[in-house]
C-alpha cells in the first residue's frame, strides 16, 4: 500500500523504474492468499479439518512454492531493467488527497526471498507432520506456520514501506503465536510475551521511519521514495537509516534488540528452524537491503548497520559457545550469521548481494541444522542438554550426515554453501579498506574462528564420544516425513553456495536490477587467495580447539567449575558471555519489564508511574459520578446554563 | 364558524395531506413489524412467542434494511415538510437497521441463561420474591421486549430523518420510551437494572423537557418548526437572537443528552451497567447512531448559517467529552463499566467530525458511526459470554488470563479493543482518521491535536484490557466463557467481520459515506 | 388599561401564587390541589387570549386527568399523606436561586424578545378554536400527530409489561 499524493507509479526520477504487471506476474497475489486462505480455514474450520489440515497447510506452501518457481523462470526470460515488476491491485484508503494504494512488486530480490520462504517454508512444513504428530492441536500449528509465510510474503512482496509493515506486523503476531504455541508451559508463554514486546521496540523504529518518509516524499512507494533519495538531505537520510536499522534490529535480533531469539527456542522445533533459519530473523536484512538507495545516501547510517551487524557477530558467537542447550546454541548462531549478513548489507554498494546470497545459504545450512537438532530432540525425549546425548551418528546417520553438511558449511569448509557466502563477506569487510575496514575484517574474521569452535564443540557433544543419555532414552532415527525435509535441504547446504555462485551471473548478478552491480572496493590488503588461507587458518584453530576440549576428552555431564588452562580462548568465551549478561541482556530484560510492567495495572486496578497524572484527574472527575440522581440532573443544568451562555457569548463576540 | 356543515362537505374542504409512503417504508416496515408483535403478544400461544416474535422482528427490519436499499439515492422531502428522506438519513437508517438486527439476535439469545436468556422471566415480580425465585430458573421470558425493541428502533429511524422539530421530538420520545422501559428488565441484579431504569427515565424526561423548551424558543423565534424554515429565519432576522440563541442551546441539550455527551453523560455508565447487555448494546449502538443523524441534520440544515456560533461550543464539548470519557474509562474497574465511558469517548470523537461542518465531516461521522457501531455492538456482545455464577462476570479482575481459556473469544474481543483503541487495520483507524481529517481541514486543528491525545489516552485502557487478557495468569475461581449460541455467534460474526472489513477495505463504504453525505435542504 | 387586562394580571398573579404553594406545601394532596388552582388559572389565561380549545384541553387533560392521576398515585401507594417534613431537602435555598433564576432568565429573554409584538386579539380570534389546531393536526402535522399514537402504544405495552403478572402461571 503506498500512500502517494499522486500516483506512486507516475512518479519520476533517479529511483528504478517500474514495470507493470502482466500475464503470469499478475498472478502475483496468489502467492500470498494461498498460504492466508488455507490458514483461515485451518483456522476457523475447528476439529472437523484435524484429519486433512496439515496436508492443506503443506500443499498451499508448495503451490506458492511453484507459483513462485515458475515466475522466477519467467522472469529469467526477460531483460534486466524488466525484471521490476509492480502489479497495482487496489486504491486501499482514498481519502481525497491522502491516497493508499495496494500493490506488489515482484523483483528478483523479492523473488529470491519468495523462493526462500516458500522453498525453505515448505520442507519445514513436511517435516512438522511427522514431529508434530503426536500434537493434539497439529491442525492449528499448521494454520500458525500458514499464517507466517502469509505474512512474510506480503511483507517481501509489497511495493510500499506500508505494505511492507502490515506483512511485519503480521510476522510479529504470527511468530508471537508459534512462540507460544505451547501457551500451558509458563516458560513458552513468557517467552512469547518477551519476542512480541522487544519486537515492538523495533517496530516503532520502522513505523518512525515510514512516517519520516511520509512527511519527506509525501508517499511511501518504494518508487517514490527511491526516486526522491537522491535529493534528501543527508540529516533525514541518516535518520531515516537508522530507524530502518532500529527496526531491523527488533526483528532479526541484533545488538541491542537481540534477546527474545533465545527464550523464543520453547517454541516447537520447527518454528525455531522457519522462523530463524529461513524468515523471520531475514527479514530485517531484507528491510535493509531493499532500502538501499537510502542508505546508499548515508554513509553514517551504513556505519551504524556495520557496527551492529559486527557487534552482534561476535556477541552471538560468544553466546554460542556458552550454551548447553542445543537449540540455544543454534538461535545464537543464527545471530551471529545474521550479523555478517548485516555487516555486508552495511558495507553498502556492491555488497548488498553477498548478504543475500549469504542469507540464502544460512537459511539452507540453519534449516538443516535446527531440522537436525529436532530429530536428535525427538529421538532423546525432548531432551534439548547437549551434556545429555553423545555417540548419536552410529544410531542417527541421516541425521548425522544431513548435521555434517550443515556444519561443514557454516564453518566456511572449502566448496560447502558457507565457503562462498560468509568468506566472502569478510574478504568484502578488509576490502573496504581504511581503519574501518580492517576493524570489521578482524571482527568477522574472529567470528568465523569462534564460530568453527562452537559449531564443533556441538558436533562433538552431541554425535561423537560416549553415549550420556538418560534412563530409559533409546535413540533410533526420526521417520521419513522428517528425514527427507533435511536430506533435501542438507543437499542444498552442500551445493547451494556453489550453485549462487557460478550458475550464470549468480545471485549476484541475478539481483542485480534491485540492489545495483556488484564491484570491488579499494584493492585488497592482502590478496584474494591469501584472505581465504588467512580464514580457513582461523576456522581450522577454532575447530581443533573445540575438538582438543570436547572430542578427545569425556565431556561431563554437568558442566566443570575448574576449567583447564588449554581452553582459555574458552574460558574467555564464558566471561564474556557473563559479561554479555550483565551488560546487554539485563538492560534488555529490563526494557522488557518496564512494558510488562502493564501487566499490573488490570490486576491491582492501580495505576503508576506516568499514568499517575492521568489516574489522578481520573479519581477526581469520578467523584462527580455520585450515582444520585438529583447531582446528575444538576450537573445537567448546570451543562445547559452553561450551553446557553456559551452561545450567547460566542454570538456577542 | 359555521358549525352546521355537512361531513361530505367537510371532507371536501379538507385536502388530504400528501404523504409518499414509498419513502416512508423502512419507518413503516419497523412499526408495522412492532404492530404484529403486539398482536402476537396478545394471541399466540406462550411456547410459541418467543420465536415467532424474532421471526416477525428480523422479517420487519430486514424488510426495513430492502426498503433502504431500494431507496438508495432518493432525495425527498414528504409528509408536509415533515420527513426528509435523504443520503444521510437514509446511511443512518440502514446503519440503525443493521445494528438492530444484531442487537434482536443478542436479545433472543437463549442459550446462556439455563434457556431464558439475559431478559426477566416476569417484569412484575418482586425482585427477591419467591415468584421471583421460582421463575429464574426457568425458560419464561418478558417476550414484550420484542415489540418494544422494534417500537425503540422505528423511533431510530425517525429520529434522522425529521425535518421538523416537531417529529424529531416525538421520535425521540418513540424512541426513548420504550428503553427505558427495557433497560429494567434484566434478568440478573434486578434492583441494578431498575434503578438504571428509573435514573435514565427521570433524567431523559428532563432532558426532553430541555428539548421541547429550545423548540418552543425557536419557534418563537422562526414561526416553524421546521428544519429549512428555522434555516431561511437565521438568514434574513436580525432581531430576537437571544430567542435563537437560548432556544439552540436548550434543544442541543437535548441531543447531547441522547449521545452523552459530557456534562450530559452522566447517566450513562449507571444505565449502560444496570441494563441487559444486550439492551445496553442496542443503546450504545442504535440510540447514539440516530442521535447523531439528527444532531447532524439540526446543525447542518437548520443552523448552517449560523455555524460560526456554535462552532466553538461544540469545540469546548467535544474536548470536555473526549477528555472526560477516555480520563474516566482508565479508573473503571468493570469492563461494562469501561464500555460506557468509551462510547462517552467516541461520541467526542464522532463530535470533531461535526464540528468540521464541511461534507467531508458529515461523511466521515457517518462513516465512523457505522464502524462503531458494530465495533460495540460485538463488544458488549462478548460481555453476555463471560460469566460465573452471578451471571455476566464483567469486573475487569476476572478477565484475566481470559486468552489462555478461550482464545477464541479473547482474540475477537481484543480485535474490537483495537478497534475502539483506532489502531490501522481496523474500522476505529479509518473513522478517526475521516473525522480528523475532516476536521482539520476544516480550521480545526487544536482540536484535532486534543483528539489525538485523547485517543492514546484512551488507547492506553484499551490495551490494558488486551494485555490482561493475554498475558496475565488466569484466576483460579475466574469464570467460564459460555459457548456462543447461534443467534450470538451470528452477531458477533457480523460485527467482528465489519470491523476487520472496513479496517482492511474501508474504500467502498467510504465512498459510499461520501455519496451519501448531502443533506436535502 | 381594559377589563381583560385587568383579568389577565389577576389571574397572572394567582397562577404564579399558587404555583408558589405547590411547591411550599407541606402536604403531597395540598400541594397537588394547589396545581389545579395553578392549571386553572392558565387556563382562563388562554380563553383570555381566545384560545377557547386550547383552554378546555388544558382543563380536561391538566387540571383534569393529570391532577387526579397524581393524586391516585398518592392515595394508593403508601405515601404519607398527612402534613410531612420530608418533602424538603436542606437544598431549598439552592433551588430557590435555581428556578429563579431560570425563571427571570426566560421573562427577560421573552420580554425583550415579544416587546414590540402586538396582537390585535379581535383580528385573531378562532385561531386557537378547534378548527383550526384540527386543521393544522391533520395537515402539516398528521406525521407526528399518527407516531405519537405509536408513542402511547409504547407506553401501554410498557405499562402492561411492568405491572401484570402472566395470567395463568404456574
Amino acid at each position: 500500500m503506498s500512500v502517494t499524493a499522486s500516483s506512486a507509479l507516475l512518479v519520476q526520477g533517479a529511483g528504478p523504474q517500474y514495470v507493470n504487471a502482466t500475464g503470469l506476474f499478475t498472478l502475483s497475489w496468489v502467492l500470498i492468499a494461498l498460504p492466508l486462505l488455507s490458514a483461515a480455514v485451518l483456522l476457523l474450520t475447528g476439529r472437523r479439518a484435524n484429519a486433512w489440515g496439515h496436508l492443506l497447510g503443506c500443499a498451499s506452501v508448495l503451490c506458492s512454492f511453484v507459483l513462485g518457481l515458475a515466475m522466477l523462470f519467467a522472469m529469467l526470460g526477460r531483460s534486466g531493467p524488466d525484471r521490476l515488476i509492480d502489479q497495482h491491485l487496489f486504491s486501499w484508503i482514498p481519502a481525497g488527497s491522502f491516497q493508499v494504494e495496494a500493490g506488489l512488486l515482484l523483483d528478483p530480490l523479492s523473488m529470491t526471498f519468495v523462493l526462500l520462504i516458500t522453498g525453505v517454508g515448505g520442507m519445514i512444513h513436511i517435516y512438522s507432520i511427522g514431529y508434530m504428530a503426536h500434537d493434539p492441536e497439529r491442525r492449528r500449528f499448521f494454520g500458525e506456520l500458514n499464517l507466517f509465510v502469509a505474512a512474510m510474503l506480503l511483507l517481501v512482496l509489497g511495493d510500499s514501506f506500508l505494505t511492507l509493515y502490515v506483512g511485519w506486523e503480521g510476522v510479529g503476531l504470527a511468530s508471537y503465536l508459534l512462540i507460544g504455541f505451547w501457551s500451558y508451559k509458563p516458560t513458552a508463554a513468557t517467552a512469547a510475551k518477551k519476542a512480541f514486546l522487544v519486537n515492538r521496540v523495533g517496530d516503532v523504529g520502522l513505523s518512525l521511519a515510514i512516517m519520516l518518509m511520509f512527511a519527506t516524499f509525501g508517499t511511501t512507494s518504494f518508487a517514490g521514495v527511491f526516486s526522491g533519495a537522491d535529493r534528501m538531505m543527508a540529516a533525514t537520510a541518516t535518520g531515516i537509516g537508522l530507524l530502518l536499522l532500529l527496526g531491523a534490529c527488533g526483528k532479526s535480533a541484533q545488538f541491542p534488540l537481540q534477546s527474545w531469539l533465545l527464550d523464543a527456542m520453547e517454541g516447537p522445533t520447527p518454528v525455531s528452524a522457519l522462523i530463524h533459519a529461513a524468515t523471520m530473523v531475514t527479514a530485517g536484512v531484507y528491510l535493509i537491503a531493499r532500502s538501499n538507495p537510502i542508505f546508499d545516501v548515508s554513509p553514517n547510517a551504513r556505519l551504524g548497520v556495520t557496527i551492529v551487524g559486527a557487534v552482534t557477530l561476535l556477541f552471538g558467537a560468544t553466546i554460542g559457545c556458552a550454551y548447553d542447550d542445543i537449540k540455544k546454541v543454534l538461535a545464537s548462531s543464527t545471530m551471529s550469521q545474521v550479523g555478517y549478513m548485516i555487516l555486508a548489507v552495511g558495507i553498502g554498494p556492491g555488497v548488498y548481494a553477498l548478504g543475500i546470497v549469504q542469507l540464502v545459504c544460512h537459511g539452507f545450512f540453519k534449516a538443516t541444522m535446527f531440522l537436525g537438532a529436532g530429530s536428535v530432540m525427538h529421538a532423546t525425549k525432548d531432551n534439548v542438554n547437549m551434556r545429555h546425548y553423545g555417540g548419536l551418528r552410529r544410531l542417527m546417520p541421516i541425521t548425522f550426515l544431513t548435521f555434517t553438511a550443515g556444519y561443514l558449511a557454516i564453518i566456511g569448509f572449502p566448496f560447502f554453501s558457507g565457503f562462498y557466502s560468509k568468506d566472502k563477506i569478510i574478504e568484502a569487510a578488509f576490502d573496504k579498506g581504511g581503519t574501518s575496514g580492517l576493524v570489521l575484517g578482524s571482527a568477522a574474521l574472529l567470528g568465523a574462528g569462534v564460530t568453527a569452535y562452537y559449531m564443533t564443540r556441538l558436533m562433538a557433544m552431541t554425535f561423537f564420544g560416549r553415549p550420556r543419555w538418560e534412563e530409559g532414552v533409546t535413540p533410533n532415527e526420526s521417520p521419513r516425513s522428517m528425514t527427507m525435509p533435511m536430506i533435501v535441504l542438507g543437499i542444498g547446504a552442500v551445493f547451494a553456495g556453489a550453485l549462487l555462485t557460478f550458475v550464470g551471473d549468480g545471485l549476484a548478478g541475478f539481483l542485480t536490477p534491485s540492489l545495483g552491480p556488484a564491484e570491488k572496493g579499494s584493492p585488497p590488503v592482502i590478496s584474494a587467495s591469501g584472505q581465504t588461507l588467512l580464514i580457513l587458518a582461523v576456522a581450522t584453530v577454532g575447530a581443533v580447539i573445540a575438538y582438543l576440549q570436547f572430542g578427545r576428552r569425556s565431556v561431563p555431564d554437568t558442566a566443570r567449575q575448574d576449567v583447564p588452562v588449554v581452553v582459555t580462548a574458552a574460558r574467555q568465551a564464558l566471561y564474556g558471555d557473563a559479561v554479555n549478561e550483565a551488560v546487554f541482556m539485563r538492560p534488555g530484560q529490563y526494557t522488557t519489564r518496564a512494558l510488562v510492567f502493564f501487566d499490573n495495572f488490570g490486576v491491582d486496578g492501580a495505576v503508576r508511574g506516568l499514568a499517575a497524572l492521568v489516574g489522578g484527574s481520573s479519581g477526581r472527575l469520578r467523584r462527580v459520578q455520585t450515582g444520585f440522581v438529583r447531582s446528575y440532573a444538576l450537573l445537567m443544568f448546570g451543562g445547559a446554563a452553561l450551553v446557553v451562555i456559551g452561545l450567547t457569548l460566542a454570538y456577542a463576540i | 364558524m359555521s358549525t352546521a356543515q355537512s361531513l361530505p362537505a367537510l371532507a371536501a374542504d379538507f385536502p388530504a395531506p400528501q404523504i409518499a409512503y414509498s419513502a416512508l417504508s423502512p419507518m413503516v416496515a419497523v412499526f408495522g413489524a412492532a404492530l404484529i408483535g403486539v398482536l402476537v403478544e396478545a394471541f399466540a400461544p406462550r411456547r410459541a412467542r418467543a420465536g415467532l416474535q424474532l421471526a416477525v422482528a428480523l422479517l420487519g427490519l430486514l424488510g426495513g434494511l430492502l426498503a433502504v436499499g431500494l431507496l438508495a439515492g432518493t432525495r425527498e422531502v414528504t409528509a408536509v415538510g415533515a420527513v426528509a428522506v435523504d443520503g444521510p438519513a437514509l446511511f443512518v437508517q440502514g446503519t440503525v437497521l443493521a445494528l438492530g438486527v444484531a442487537a434482536m439476535l443478542l436479545l433472543a439469545e437463549r442459550s446462556l441463561e439455563s434457556g431464558g436468556g439475559a431478559i426477566v422471566a416476569q417484569a412484575a415480580t418482586v425482585p427477591g420474591s419467591a415468584d421471583e425465585r421460582a421463575l429464574v430458573g426457568t425458560d419464561h421470558l418478558q417476550t414484550e421486549v420484542f415489540p418494544l425493541a422494534m417500537l425503540a428502533i422505528g423511533g431510530m429511524l425517525l429520529f434522522p430523518a425529521s425535518n421538523d422539530l416537531l417529529l424529531m421530538f416525538v421520535a425521540l420520545e418513540v424512541l426513548s420510551l420504550p428503553l427505558y422501559l427495557m433497560c429494567g428488565l434484566a434478568r440478573r441484579r434486578r434492583l441494578l437494572s431498575q434503578e438504571a431504569a428509573v435514573k435514565y427515565f427521570l433524567l431523559g424526561a428532563f432532558s426532553s423537557a430541555f428539548f421541547l423548551y429550545g423548540l418552543a424558543l425557536l419557534y418563537g423565534y422562526a414561526g416553524t418548526v421546521s428544519l429549512p424554515g428555522i434555516a431561511a429565519a437565521t438568514q434574513v432576522t436580525a432581531s430576537n437572537d437571544g430567542l435563537l440563541y437560548t432556544g439552540l442551546g436548550l434543544l442541543t441539550v437535548g441531543l447531547l443528552f441522547k449521545i452523552s455527551a459530557v456534562p450530559f453523560h452522566s447517566w450513562t455508565p449507571d444505565v449502560y451497567q444496570g441494563a441487559p447487555t444486550p439492551v445496553t448494546a442496542l443503546m450504545a449502538t442504535g440510540t447514539k447512531v440516530a442521535a447523531f443523524g439528527a444532531l447532524l441534520r439540526v446543525y447542518y440544515v437548520a443552523f448552517g448559517a449560523i455555524r460560526w456560533d456554535w462552532r466553538p461550543l461544540l469545540w469546548v464539548i467535544a474536548i470536555a467529552t473526549m477528555a472526560v470519557g477516555a480520563l474516566l474509562a482508565i479508573t473503571q474497574r468493570d469492563v461494562k463499566r469501561m464500555l460506557a465511558y468509551s462510547s462517552v469517548a467516541h461520541a467526542g470523537f464522532i463530535l470533531t467530525g461535526v464540528v468540521a461542518a464541511t461534507r467531508a465531516g458529515l461523511a466521515g461521522s457517518l462513516f465512523y458511526l457505522l464502524a462503531y457501531g458494530f465495533t460495540t455492538l460485538a463488544a458488549f456482545g462478548i460481555l453476555t459470554l463471560v460469566r460465573d455464577a452471578d451471571g455476566e462476570a464483567t469486573d475487569l479482575s476476572s478477565w484475566a488470563g481470559l486468552g489462555r481459556r478461550s482464545p477464541m473469544v479473547a482474540g475477537a474481543f481484543a480485535i474490537l479493543l483495537l478497534a475502539l483503541a483506532g489502531i490501522p487495520l481496523t474500522s476505529g483507524f479509518t473513522g478517526k482518521f475521516a473525522v480528523f481529517s475532516a476536521a482539520a481541514d476544516a480550521g480545526a486543528a487544536g482540536l484535532v491535536v486534543v483528539a489525538v491525545v485523547c485517543s492514546a489516552i484512551a488507547a492506553f485502557f484499551y490495551v490494558r484490557v488486551i494485555v490482561l487478557m493475554f498475558f496475565n495468569e488466569p484466576a483460579a475461581d475466574g469464570p467460564t466463557v459460555a459457548i456462543p449460541g447461534a443467534f450470538t455467534s451470528a452477531a458477533l460474526a457480523l460485527g467482528v467481520a465489519v470491523t476487520v472489513v472496513l479496517g482492511v477495505f474501508p474504500s467502498p463504504l467510504l465512498k459510499l459515506a461520501d455519496q451519501a453525505a448531502l443533506f436535502i435542504r | 388599561m381594559t377589563t381583560k387586562d385587568v383579568v389577565f394580571g389577576a389571574l397572572g398573579l394567582l397562577a404564579c401564587c399558587s404555583g408558589v404553594l405547590v411547591v411550599t406545601a407541606r402536604n403531597v394532596i395540598h400541594a397537588a390541589l394547589w396545581l389545579v388552582v395553578t392549571l386553572g388559572a392558565l387556563a382562563a389565561c388562554y380563553l383570555l387570549l381566545t384560545a377557547d380549545f386550547v383552554a378546555w384541553v388544558q382543563v380536561l387533560i391538566y387540571a383534569g386527568a393529570i391532577v387526579v392521576l397524581l393524586l391516585f398515585a398518592a392515595m394508593l401507594t403508601r405515601a404519607p399523606v398527612g402534613p410531612g417534613q420530608d418533602l424538603d431537602s436542606g437544598n431549598r435555598p439552592a433551588a430557590a436561586l435555581v428556578a429563579g433564576g431560570v425563571g427571570v432568565t426566560l421573562v427577560t429573554l421573552l420580554v425583550q424578545a415579544f416587546r414590540s409584538a402586538y396582537v390585535d386579539l379581535d383580528r385573531v380570534a378562532g385561531t386557537g378554536a378547534g378548527r383550526p389546531i384540527g386543521d393544522a393536526l391533520f395537515r402539516s402535522y398528521v406525521l407526528p400527530f399518527e407516531i405519537a399514537s405509536v408513542l402511547l402504544l409504547a407506553a401501554l405495552v410498557g405499562a402492561i409489561v411492568l405491572t401484570r403478572p402472566e395470567i395463568g402461571r404456574r
